[in-house]
């Protein structure tokens, strides 16, 4: 098993630098990196195949070298707002390996000619705000960070800075509304943060098990990392397994891992020896598929194909005794929750979406709703401001596309309830 | 090689139809100019893309998904469909999403016959709802201020009222509260929205969301008479539309004028004409106090003016007009005064100023295109507000630096890039200063003990100007002190004579057309066209060998001279001395004397009291003719209600008739005609070209005066200084007025090292003398002056502050006791 | 009347070093929790204080504040109980677990005990899904929960 980001990770009192740095060549990667040229680090990157792991999946060494040329100073906003529901490996690695995020953060901004990071945390996130701070103020102490790192003449400030609580500053542009402080609403695009981000200055935005990523890359070859996962989707991948298994948790696997495999052998199979029903592979954004399609390898193309995405890495196991409608509605609650009201089918079409699947879960639903539904779905997808409302719908859409006779069942219940004609 | 990226213009593709459009241009602008509509419910092209309503989704090839138009840069061969299937089932679904929960009221919503709601559905929406629940249940027609009304239903959340906050009134007090559905309009802890430009946010809400609480159930937009006229308050002269129905104003609304407003009126232009309908307006001609016909009210003034001038010669009677008028008007008086009476004692001022620059006049436009904007003595936020916006504009999303000098801190510091505060009075030893550095020299070794600037900042400004590439000087002629008005003209003189810098001005004297009054002649050294006395040819060429060429007396000299007897009769035109002039309550006393007092005004005052003979003016939405803005843009402000009273011209023209004037003039027009004819610099304004956006009329020559060396005298107390404010309770704006929630209390704004001496603090009520007379006010210690200053904000004509100042003195001192 | 406590000024000192001095309007957030931390919720004074440090007006301070969740602007109970209702959690019983508790605290969701101790909130994804059904009081994440866990979390709450 390849350990890249998790190796190690409950060794006791890894939080502290001493113990990272005996444990795992902690801040090992400096020396080499500082070595080369930033470009030679950003080429080194683009080599090894790494791609966003927040979502898009775009790839990380290319978002770095579209930093508009000769414009500075440029920031580095660590994202981890982690707030996909379903997904909770970002916090396992903050609470348990702080100095490796540090460690990446530092490696990014050398390459990217950044000095100054953040590390835009969710508010919820309180407790480990102060164990990032204390690793900082270790790596202050220690010389990796401050002015002049390691005689370089390389200077970067690192600071933490907390969210309150809301999902859409996950989304690049509204993580960075938010850290200027301002309601975290998504801004247009173009320009892209990497052009205009954080006060108008080229941006990296990367996600925390993006940057934990780049030690070992820096540190062990772009080949030693590409050489992981499949042809297109290098390298490992954390996947919070969550629902009805029997060992729920985060597992570090080799991209490309059949999904099914994860489930039984990583996550202990489906609990109370139930079957299968439904998994959704990459948090709560992305379209569900059914039992029949667990064997799809778990890489970005191969979910592409199978009609989903890998997102966040968050695979969200249903059972058997599971009504989906139950689940969508869930759903359907938190985008309405969450949508920032700015755009109007995002604002108008999460409620009225909640508002049907209310009714059908109330057992008040009509037949012709699904139908609605469906249509509500397309007038939100790709119309909104920001992909929040596309990913609203996917829960729906999908649920209908693959399990209507949940919808029926609910449904059909009504009719068999009421006399007919009453209607 | 490849041409396009040289040009400033990009061609594309629309349905099939090719637009070329300056660079930079948005979608749904460059559709505008073939015709095509892309619906919009956010987007406002002075608020800039946004993007939040998703009406203007387009499909434009290349592109995988669809864009929205408003937010989308034109792009060289970009191909853009605005009609497919996708695009209009996309149109349709928005607008079911936009209605959802927005009420179906129309019939009983103000906004009804103009609403881009319901013309955007009824052209693009989808025939009927899917909608089977319930509407999220808000507030119905509740004050977001004492004069906008807030429907929280009716609003579709598009932001264009709380971006115009943030963007163009800079001051965020109105923001959105809450997220998701939740999201609402609202002003921190729901305190009333009342800002200077609140109103702006009527004209441009696109639903009935926000309305004006005086027009709500008043009429039907379509059965309103709309006139396109202009405001008729500050020098600005915003375009405007008067609704009218059954000959009452129901409403003002904006009629954008990029030349002039942007697009954006004040609050006093919006609901400041309440008087047009007041029950203290001057309903009828008086003689003696009795109400009589206006050929008997014009006859009497003839005979008595004849009698006078027969026994004590032409100069025994004067004219004081004032900025207010028209300038068919006041070419009217000043012709009768100099052709007929044959005095140049005519004046429409209480401050000196010269006509013509020595440097170009600038437009308003020109503020925005200015590297530097100099800002002298100007408080534009309370003076001429629309010149506040242009300049915050300028500032914050132009690139345009700022430097304001001034006696007093004024909200235009916060957009300064520096600001440079200088004794009150001391303004002419400053320039003095300026003068000096510009040319190169030393500002003087007692500058800062004079003026409480250190040399250094004026080496600054000296800098900025002669490293700026064009420099907007504006300035506010009524609030400099005694002859400092010319040393700033020789401050211009020299910064227009800088090798690098093109240097305008502005001269920004607050009252509606004192630049139309100055360039009518209403002076008692120059003739119209700022030809000054000494030019007797020119003169005797225009005018007739009869002209008189002697000196006149200045306002302030009329009322000196009243009360010594040596003028007799007195023609008061659009102008409150009693309360207006410095000297206040002193001039009632001077005005007292005369054999005769005419008054010609809208509104019943306290110096039409004193009249022998009262003439009914009909003012601003009833009058029509041309007015001058500070920009020296001519326009025509058109009548949108109709009065029996004769116009101001026409009984100028009555009287002239009876003093010997063999023709009369047909209408105003025949006026404005005139003026082309005899004016310099109006030559090309004819009403047909300045019917749209106006027309700048042409140089005005310069003329300076000396400047008199004013020592500021010593003596005890603090140095008074009377600043203009926007809502000033007074004949226009009375107690009944829609605005009255704006009046403010008396108040006293004084440095704390001298509030510390006089042992007073914050809100203590205080009485302020000086001249003879007192003030009561609050005590505000804002530091707003330097040490050794008092400013006092005119706040109504009842607080009676300028009878604390001296008339003729450049400086007044007041006393502060508890 | 609201002001910072001392501590809290220190605080703010080190939270405003962290931004650009031209773009202090960042500290938004965090002077906002500060407040919250210190009154247990956001007073409309605290607001127009906040404004006036970052220089903005008081109605975008609130502006923002409404924005996030985590801000209260009415008082809540000493100890704020949060269950996450999202996915993973649904999927684990968090509604069952939910219900307890409200049946125990004798409240409903939303709402505060008369003694002022409890506050009872649904939250949506706590981003600890692996350990569902996941409650948060105050600040501290309890995971895996069941109603004997309920139980013991709130009597250590004093």
């Amino acid at each position: 098993m390849t350990e890249i980001l998790f190796k190690a990770i409950d060794t006791p009192n890894l939080t502290s630098l001493d113990v990272y740095e005996k444990t795992l060549d902690g801040y090992q990667s400096l020396k080499k990196a500082f070595e080369k040229t930033p470009d030679e680090l950003v080429e080194m990157v683009k080599a090894s195949g790494l791609r966003g792991r927040g979502g898009a999946g775009f790839p990380t060494g290319l978002k770095w070298s579209f930093l508009a040329k000769d414009v500075f100073p440029r920031y580095l906003a660590c994202n981890a707002d982690e707030s996909e529901p379903g997904t909770c490996k970002d916090r396992e690695l903050l609470m348990k390996n702080p100095h490796l995020l540090i460690e990446g953060m530092i490696l990014c901004s050398y390459a990217c000619q950044i000095e100054t990071g953040y590390i835009y945390m969710r508010g919820e996130f309180w407790e480990y705000e102060e164990l990032m701070d204390t690793a900082i103020e270790e790596a202050y102490a220690k010389g990796y960070l401050g002015k002049n790192i390691m005689g370089t003449g390389f200077n970067l400030d690192i600071y933490t800075h907390m969210g309150a609580g809301a999902y859409i500053c996950g989304e690049e542009s509204a993580l960075l509304t938010s850290l200027e402080g301002y309601r975290g609403e998504p801004r247009l695009k173009p320009p892209f943060p990497a052009v205009e981000g954080l006060y108008g200055k080229p941006t990296v935005v990367n996600n925390v098990e993006t940057l934990c990523a780049i030690p070992f890359i820096v540190l062990n070859g772009a080949e030693a990392y590409a050489a992981i996962g499949t042809e297109k989707s290098k390298g490992t991948k954390l996947v919070s397994v969550s629902g009805h298994v029997n060992k729920p948790g985060n597992y570090e696997i080799p991209l490309g891992t059949p999904t099914i495999d994860l489930i039984e052998k990583y996550a202990g199979g489906i609990r109370n020896g139930n079957k299968l029903k439904a998994f959704i592979p990459g948090g709560s954004s992305v379209p569900m598929l059914p039992a029949s399609k667990a064997d799809v390898p778990y890489d970005y193309e191969s979910l592409m194909e199978a009609g989903t995405m890998l997102g966040s890495g968050a695979l969200i196991v249903m059972d058997d005794t599971t009504n989906v409608v139950s689940e969508a509605l869930c759903l359907a609650h938190f985008y309405m929750h969450e949508s920032c009201g700015k755009c109007t089918p995002c604002r108008e079409g999460t409620r009225w979406m909640y508002q049907i699947l209310s009714d059908i879960i109330g057992r008040k639903g009509k037949p012709e709703q699904v139908e609605l539904l469906n249509d509500i779905c397309d007038n939100m997808a790709f119309k909104c401001f920001c992909p929040l409302g596309d990913a609203a719908v996917a829960p729906v859409v999908s649920s209908i596309q693959y399990f209507p006779e949940d919808y029926e069942e609910l449904i059909a219940s009504l009719k068999s309830e009421q006399p007919v004609g009453a209607h | 090689m490849d041409t396009a990226t040289q040009t400033d213009t990009v061609t594309l593709t629309i349905d099939g139809k090719t637009v070329t459009v300056p660079k930079g241009t948005v979608v749904v602008d460059a559709a505008k100019t073939v015709d095509i509509e892309i619906p919009v419910f956010c987007y406002h092209e002075k608020l800039g893309p946004f993007g939040c309503c998703r009406m203007c989704l387009v499909e434009v090839e290349k592109m995988p998904k669809m864009t929205t138009a408003c937010t989308l840069t034109v792009g060289e061969g970009m191909v853009v469909k605005t009609n497919t299937e996708k695009v209009e089932k996309a149109q349709k679904g928005v607008l079911e999403f936009t209605l959802l929960n927005h009420p179906l009221d129309c019939p009983v919503c103000d906004k009804g016959g103009e609403c881009p709601l319901q013309d955007n559905t009824f052209k693009f929406g989808p025939p009927d709802t899917r909608m089977d629940y319930n509407r999220f249940n808000r507030d119905k027609a509740t004050p977001l201020s004492p004069v906008i009304t807030i429907d929280r239903e009716r609003c579709i959340a598009c932001q264009r009222c709380t971006r115009y906050s943030d963007i163009i009134e800079k001051d965020q007090a109105l923001v959105m509260r809450n997220r998701g559905f939740q999201n609402r309009v609202s002003t921190f802890n729901d305190q009333p929205y009342d800002t200077r430009f609140s109103g702006n946010v009527i004209d441009i809400c696109p639903v009935g969301a926000l309305t004006n609480t005086d027009f709500r159930f008043t009429a039907r937009s379509w059965d309103l008479t709309n006139s396109s006229t202009l405001c008729g308050h500050c020098a600005c002269n915003c375009n405007m539309t008067l609704g009218a129905r059954l000959n009452e104003m129901k409403r003002i609304t904006t009629r954008p004028n990029d030349l002039v407003d942007d697009g954006w009126i004040c609050d006093k232009a919006r609901w400041g004409y309440d008087f047009t309908k007041s029950k203290n307006r001057i309903a009828q001609p008086r003689k003696q106090g009795q109400v009589v016909a206006i050929q008997d009210a014009c006859s009497e003034v003839v005979v008595s003016l004849k009698k006078i001038v027969e026994a004590h010669g032409p100069n025994s009677v004067g004219f004081i007009g004032s900025g207010y008028g028209l300038n068919e008007d006041l070419y009217s008086y000043q012709k009768l005064f100099r052709e007929h009476i044959g005095t140049n004692n005519i004046d429409h001022k209480t401050y000196v100023d010269t006509p013509g620059l020595p440097v170009t006049h600038f437009d308003l436009l020109d503020v925005e295109t200015s590297d530097l904007v100099v800002l002298i003595a100007s408080d534009p936020t309370e003076e001429l507000p629309i010149l506040d916006l242009r300049l915050k504009k300028a500032v914050e999303r132009q690139g345009t630096e700022m430097i304001v000098l001034n006696d007093q801190q004024t909200l235009m510091d916060k957009y300064a890039a520096l600001s440079v505060r200088y004794n009150i009075g001391s303004d002419g030893a400053l320039l003095a200063g300026l003068n000096a550095v510009l040319q190169g020299q030393s500002a003087g070794s007692d500058l800062e003990s004079a003026t409480g600037v250190a040399s250094s900042q004026l080496q600054l400004v000296a800098e900025k100007i002669k490293t700026a590439g064009k420099v907007c000087v504006i300035y506010n002629p009524a609030a400099l002190t005694g002859s400092a008005i010319h040393t700033l003209k020789q401050c211009l003189a020299t910064a227009g004579g800088l090798a690098e810098t093109a240097v305008g001005a502005i001269p920004a004297a607050p009252v509606t057309n004192a630049m139309g009054a100055m360039d009518m002649g209403v002076l008692p050294d120059c003739y119209p066209g700022g030809v000054p006395l000494s030019n007797s040819d020119a003169i005797k060429a225009k005018w007739g060998d009869t002209a008189p060429l002697e000196k006149g007396w200045s306002a302030l000299e009329m009322i000196e001279k009243a009360r010594s007897g040596e003028l007799k009769a007195l023609v008061v035109y659009r102008s409150n001395p009693v309360v207006d002039f410095p000297g206040g309550r002193n001039v009632e006393e001077a005005l007292g004397k005369l054999d005769l007092l005419v008054v010609h005004d809208i509104m019943e005052t306290e110096t039409a009291k004193l009249a022998q003979v009262v003439l009914p003016s009909n003012g601003p939405g009833f009058d029509e003719g041309t007015t001058t803005n500070i920009g020296g843009r001519v326009q025509l402000r058109t009548k949108g209600l109709t009065t029996d009273n004769p116009a101001d011209w026409k009984i100028v023209s009555m009287i002239a008739k009876e003093l010997g004037q063999e023709t009369a003039p047909k209408d105003v027009h025949a006026i404005t005609a005139e003026i082309a004819e005899k004016v310099g610099g109006y030559q090309e304004i004819k009403r047909s070209a300045i019917r749209k956006e106006g027309k700048n009329r042409a140089v005005v020559p310069s003329s300076n005066g000396a400047t008199a060396s004013e020592e500021i005298a010593t003596g005890d107390g603090l140095i008074l200084r009377i600043a203009d404010v926007l809502f000033s309770h007074d004949k226009i704006l009375d107690a009944e007025s829609n605005l009255a929630h704006q009046f403010q209390p008396s108040t006293v704004h004084l440095h704390a090292s001298d509030a510390n001496g006089l042992g007073v603090q914050e809100g203590d009520e205080v009485s302020v003398s000086g001249n003879g007379h007192e003030v009561k006010a609050e005590v505000r210690i804002s530091n707003r002056c330097n040490p050794g200053g008092a400013v006092l904000p005119k706040v109504s004509d009842e607080q009676d502050v300028m009878s604390l100042a001296e008339a003729g003195k450049a400086i007044s001192r007041v006393t502060i006791k508890k | 009347m609201f002001a910072f406590t001392e501590a809290s000024e220190t605080r703010i000192e080190k939270i405003l070093a962290k931004y650009p001095e031209s773009r202090k309007v960042s500290a938004l957030l965090p002077l906002l929790t500060l407040a919250q931390d210190q009154e247990g919720y956001i007073t409309p004074e605290a607001m127009i204080e906040i404004g006036k440090r970052l220089d903005v007006s008081p109605a975008y301070v609130e502006s923002v504040c409404t924005f996030y969740t985590m801000y209260y602007t009415k008082p809540v109970g000493k100890y704020v109980v949060k269950f996450c209702i999202n996915i993973s959690c649904h999927l684990n019983g968090c509604d069952n677990l939910m219900e307890y508790t409200a049946r125990k605290l004798g409240i409903k969701e939303g709402e505060t005990t008369p003694d002022k101790k409890f506050t009872l909130l649904k939250e949506e994804c706590l981003a600890a899904c692996c350990e569902a059904p996941v409650m948060q009081v105050n600040n501290k994440y309890h995971v895996n929960m069941t109603p004997e866990k309920v139980d013991q979390v709130l009597e250590s709450c004093k």
